[in-house]
């Protein structure tokens, strides 16, 4: 018999000798506690405010590489001069070279001049073989690039001409040498058979030759093809010209252009109109498409093609910018279709020219604007007036985008110091459907970069923001069902040595790297899913099946034979049953095709309209739900088994059974938790990169059809990153698409973690 | 040692006040509600409780003293199968309730529970608002109907004597009530789904005194309906509440009889120490 009562403890006081540390002694511990405890006070805090710190730092970083993309462009005025050419000499063309080191200003005299862009000063200067008594009257210019251009002469003749420039590095100093070229010959060529006077001409150097078009003063449109044909006795070159007349328009010619496929001829009139002209077989050339481009009473004053001769520039006297390009119809025939405005000029356009690398333009009007648009964009990054309330007659981009020439009426050339470093980019282009060249309508399209220099990037953030829900859709979708009910069996079923090695050995799963998911989704599984789609659907249908059965039998056999199984094992047996349904469904797959999709399902699935890619979203999200549902499983399964006993007795208590017990209080008590671990999975799932990397082919499509694959936001900065030039835009959307990614892992854990809380205070539990 | 007895003693003149007048009760003559017989609990190897045999009469209290270990706890959860939770737990005998064993194999444990009620001894409200919380027995019959529902809340909640302090705020959640104002709800909840028995497990433990006095009126007024056993340290409390006492001691029942003779003139020595304080 155990002897209870008030124990005796030693009172102060008493004659029992204290056996507690001397006072002294006290003292020096109270001073070491109270040291510990501030030092890993302060630590602790450290910690934290160093954690949120960096995560400060991580942010300002990444704003500090996006912001320059949104800030506009900005010119800076360097000189202006009059070119050094004859004193009455009007001149027709400018351009720079690369290095912005030599310049080149034609008149309409035929006197040319290399000079220094930045001082005026000449370097060497010339003129042109115009016989005497013939004027310049017209003149063109071909892509940028090829530098070329034309002169266009009152007796029906043209002369073409190139600014060319030669580099070498004499002591390893660099040294441009500029030359005047002429592609055609020194000698004028006729354009015009009947020798009228050239009001308007174009010129295009192609692949298969060069080109040329022309309007004469009386109203004929005329294009020359010139064949170069080298003699092999003499050695001597002879050109061959080939000029046919094409039906005329009603109107007067203002502007001419050539595409430089030598195709599309474009032709701009008094009216305000635009002709699309098929010129790929000239003898049948014939206007196809007109289109009335600006209102009543206003004329295309300006008109250029971008880089690559795709979209058209109209800049019209009633100061308008228009982007135009011609769009196949369903009858493969081209239309000339409006794509888009930039903002306008308050007075007439009078000069519009392209940048030399980009879709960029750079346009000048008649009050001394100029001002810089980029078409992709639909930007206009920058407006400034340049002479004040006189006509800029040309305004020319330096190949690089680094300086601009503006020459005004009275020919005094202005030079500029430009920057202008990101243009590509607007909250249009990365969040809206854009009309890129050559598609048929506006789309989201994610495209950094292509083997050609005209190639228009497509910087759409569309397609891998949805790639990355997508991914983490179909992931969460496999997972979260198989971890949340795994949790709630291993929580409230299984017996606690089971659930002792069940929850490590899924925990373990965790710690797979992602890389080997990846590699054996993508080389393994993917092929696997492919050749066996049907198994794929059998066992969606028949393993839950199987499972109900084998319970409900189970359920039914007779006591004794369910005793050899000891109590909370029962889900054991289950196992080998769903190993052979499994087999089962391999085995039978190829079956099932034959019976059901005409021996292939793949094809079937085709045949249905439904594109099928081997690396698609189911196999993406059986990987990488396989890589969440233990992150899932374990948190879920702690909250599930940390609901206090005496709720689900008080449960039992009052007649529920188990299932009621845990659908009814449970869940709604572990629901917070559960919300948390289904959150930080999706996290996972929304930042995960080597799984999606390897099993998704990586095509930022938008749709979320189940066989196909998608591009993810963190799979394209891995992928893309590497590549991108550094400082570049391409390299600054790269980290914009982190803090995409970055900001939708934040919302998502800040309205997760809110709503957590507010279920927390809910279902608080005593 | 315990040379200050006296404050534990009970003074008979508090007991049962319910029934001044009536002579000592007598077990065979009441109806019984719960049989015990030849009852033995094992956990693991340990035995729990010992060749129990008593009879729990209906519509009475009956109490069950002894200290903390004795399997007092354990023996009130026999009667509704709470052991069955345990996994250890394995159990011999037999305890009828009218007349059927109800650790027979067909016995439908969900039903057994609903008829024999519990309130342990931490209010235990679930996580949702107090209409919820009473409404939630007859949820699991399957009652669904809004009107039902609302006139059982309403009558649960006035049998145990809550409704005046929670009927203007039936949908705020059940924690925000105070612990005796739980353990009441706790109460309503089980009488909500009319069980025949209610199981208390030291219902009072975690309460002030205040709280424990409404509980206890509360007790008082539904032994007209309910047969209550109740599992209690406070031996005033048994003596206050309980017609019948059973005092347990190491698993084994050592004495059970009418209250106040237990409290007065019990049989065995051991019990005589025990209400008296001389162990605990």
């Amino acid at each position: 018999m155990n002897e209870i009562g008030t124990e005796v403890t030693p009172q102060a006081g008493s004659n029992i000798k204290s056996l507690l540390p001397k006072a002294k002694q006290r003292e020096r511990l109270r001073r070491w506690r109270g040291f510990k405890d501030g030092t890993s006070r302060n630590v602790v805090w450290a910690g934290g405010v160093s954690v949120i710190v960096a995560l400060g730092l991580i942010f300002v970083y990444l704003f500090s590489e996006i912001v320059p993309m949104f800030l506009p462009a900005s010119i800076e005025r360097a000189s202006e001069y009059r070119p050094p050419l004859p004193e009455d000499a009007r001149i027709v063309h400018v351009s720079m070279e690369r290095y912005r080191e030599v310049a080149f200003a034609l008149a309409k005299d035929g006197s040319y001049v290399f000079f220094r862009p930045a001082t005026g000063l000449p370097i060497l200067e010339g003129r042109l073989a115009i016989p005497d008594g013939v004027e310049v009257t017209a003149f063109g210019h071909g892509e940028p690039r090829t530098r070329l251009s034309v002169l266009g002469l009152s007796d029906g003749r043209a002369l073409a001409v190139r600014d060319a420039y030669s580099l070498t590095y004499p002591d390893g100093v660099r040294l441009v040498t500029p030359k005047i070229e002429f592609p055609l010959g020194e000698e004028p060529l006729p354009v015009d058979p009947e020798g009228r006077r050239l009001i308007e001409v174009a010129i295009q150097e192609g692949v298969r030759g060069f080109a040329m078009a022309a309007a004469t003063d009386d109203g004929r449109l005329l294009l020359s093809q010139f064949t170069a044909r080298r003699d092999f006795m003499t050695g001597r070159t002879t050109l061959d010209v080939d000029t046919v007349e094409l039906p005329s328009l009603d109107a007067g010619i203002t502007r001419l252009l050539l595409s430089i496929d030598l195709r599309d001829l474009l032709v701009g009139d008094a009216e305000g109109r635009l002709t699309y002209y098929d010129v790929s077989a000239p003898a049948r050339a014939r206007p196809v498409d007109s289109r009335q481009v600006l209102p009543d009473g206003f004329e295309v004053s300006a008109l250029s093609y971008l880089l690559g001769t795709v979209s058209i520039i109209v800049g019209g006297s009633d100061g308008s910018v228009t982007q135009w390009f011609l769009v196949r119809d369903d009858q493969n025939v081209r239309h000339l279709t409006r794509i888009r405005d930039f903002d306008p000029h308050p007075a007439a356009v009078t000069s519009i020219n392209p940048e030399y690398s980009r879709k960029g333009f750079i346009t000048a009007d008649a009050k001394g604007n100029v001002a810089l648009k980029f078409a992709t964009s639909s930007r206009s990054l920058m407006m400034q007036n340049v002479v004040n309330e006189r006509p800029i007659s040309h305004a020319i981009l330096a190949p690089r985008n680094d300086g601009l020439f503006a020459l005004d009426a009275d020919d005094l050339l202005h030079y500029y110091e430009v920057d202008n470093p990101h243009p590509q980019v607007s909250f249009r282009a990365l969040w809206q459907k854009v009309w890129y060249e050559g598609r048929s309508q506006p789309e989201y399209v994610w495209q950094s970069s292509s083997a050609t220099d005209e190639f228009e990037p497509k910087f759409s953030l569309v397609p891998m923001t949805l790639g990355t829900i997508k991914a983490a859709f179909y992931a969460m979708l496999f997972a979260m069902p198989l971890a949340i009910m795994g949790a709630i069996y291993s929580a409230y079923f299984m017996t606690p040595r089971m659930r002792g090695m069940t929850k490590p050995t899924i925990e373990i799963m965790e710690a797979l790297p992602t890389v080997i998911l990846g590699f054996l989704a993508g080389l393994w599984f993917a092929p696997f899913v492919e050749r066996h789609l049907p198994a794929v659907f059998s066992v969606l249908i028949l393993m839950p099946l199987t499972m109900l059965v084998v319970s409900f039998i189970w359920a039914k056999l007779p006591r004794g034979v369910r005793k050899a199984i000891p109590d909370g094992w029962e889900a054991a047996v289950l196992v080998p049953f769903i190993i052979l349904t499994g087999w089962f469904c391999v085995e039978m797959s190829p079956h099932l095709e034959i019976w059901f999709f005409n021996g292939d399902m793949r094809q079937w699935l085709t045949d249905q309209g439904i594109t099928y890619d081997q690396r698609n979203a189911l196999v993406v999200g059986v990987a990488m739900g396989f890589a969440v549902i233990p992150t899932i499983f374990s948190i879920a399964e702690d909250a599930i088994f940390n609901v206090p006993r005496h709720l689900t007795q008080g449960s039992l208590a009052l007649g529920a059974t188990t299932w009621q017990t845990v659908t009814r209080v449970v869940l709604l008590t572990a629901s917070p938790g559960i919300f948390s671990a289904v959150m930080i999975g999706l996290g996972r799932a929304v930042g995960e990169t080597m799984i999606v990397l390897m099993a998704t082919g990586n095509s930022p499509i938008v749709n979320f059809n189940i066989f196909e694959g998608m591009r993810t936001l963190s799979a394209n900065i891995a992928v893309e990153l590497p590549e991108a030039e550094f400082g570049g835009t391409h390299y600054r959307i790269l980290f914009l698409s982190a803090l995409v990614l970055f900001v939708l892992t934040f919302f998502l854990n800040t309205a997760a973690e809110i709503v957590r809380q507010r279920l927390r205070k809910k279902y608080a539990s005593l | 040692m315990n040379a200050d007895v006296s404050t534990h003693a009970i003074d008979p003149s508090t007991m049962n006040k319910r029934r001044p007048g009536d002579t000592v009760r007598s077990l065979s003559r009441e109806t019984p509600c719960f049989e015990v017989k030849n009852l033995d609990l094992y956990y693991g190897k340990d035995a729990a409780l010992k060749n129990i045999t008593m009879m729990v009469p209906a519509k009475r209290v009956t109490a069950c003293i002894g200290p903390s270990g004795c399997g007092k706890s354990t023996l009130l959860r026999c009667f509704n199968r709470m052991n069955d939770l345990v996994d250890s737990c394995r159990i011999e005998g037999q305890i009828l309730l009218d007349g059927a064993n109800i650790y027979d194999k067909g016995i439908d444990v969900p039903e057994l529970r609903r008829r024999v009620g519990m309130v342990f001894q931490k209010p235990n409200p679930f996580p949702k608002t107090i209409y919820e919380n009473v409404a939630y027995g007859l949820r699991l019959q399957g009652v669904n109907n809004r009107a039902v529902l609302n006139e059982v809340v309403e009558r649960s909640l006035k049998r145990a004597a809550l409704w005046d302090e929670v009927k203007d705020r039936l949908n705020e959640p059940a924690f925000s009530l105070s612990g005796g104002q739980q353990q009441r709800l706790v109460i309503a909840r089980a009488v909500a789904i009319e069980p025949e028995v209610l199981l208390l497990d030291e219902p009072c433990s975690a309460l002030d005194p205040i709280a424990t006095a409404r509980i206890e009126e509360l007790i008082d007024e539904l032994t007209s309906e309910y047969t209550i056993v109740i599992v209690t340290h406070n031996m005033q409390q048994a003596a206050r509440v309980s017609d019948y006492t059973a005092f347990m001691y190491l698993g084994e029942l050592i004495e059970y009889d009418d209250t106040q003779l237990i409290f007065t003139n019990p049989k065995q020595q051991r019990t005589q120490d025990y209400v008296t304080g001389r162990f605990g």
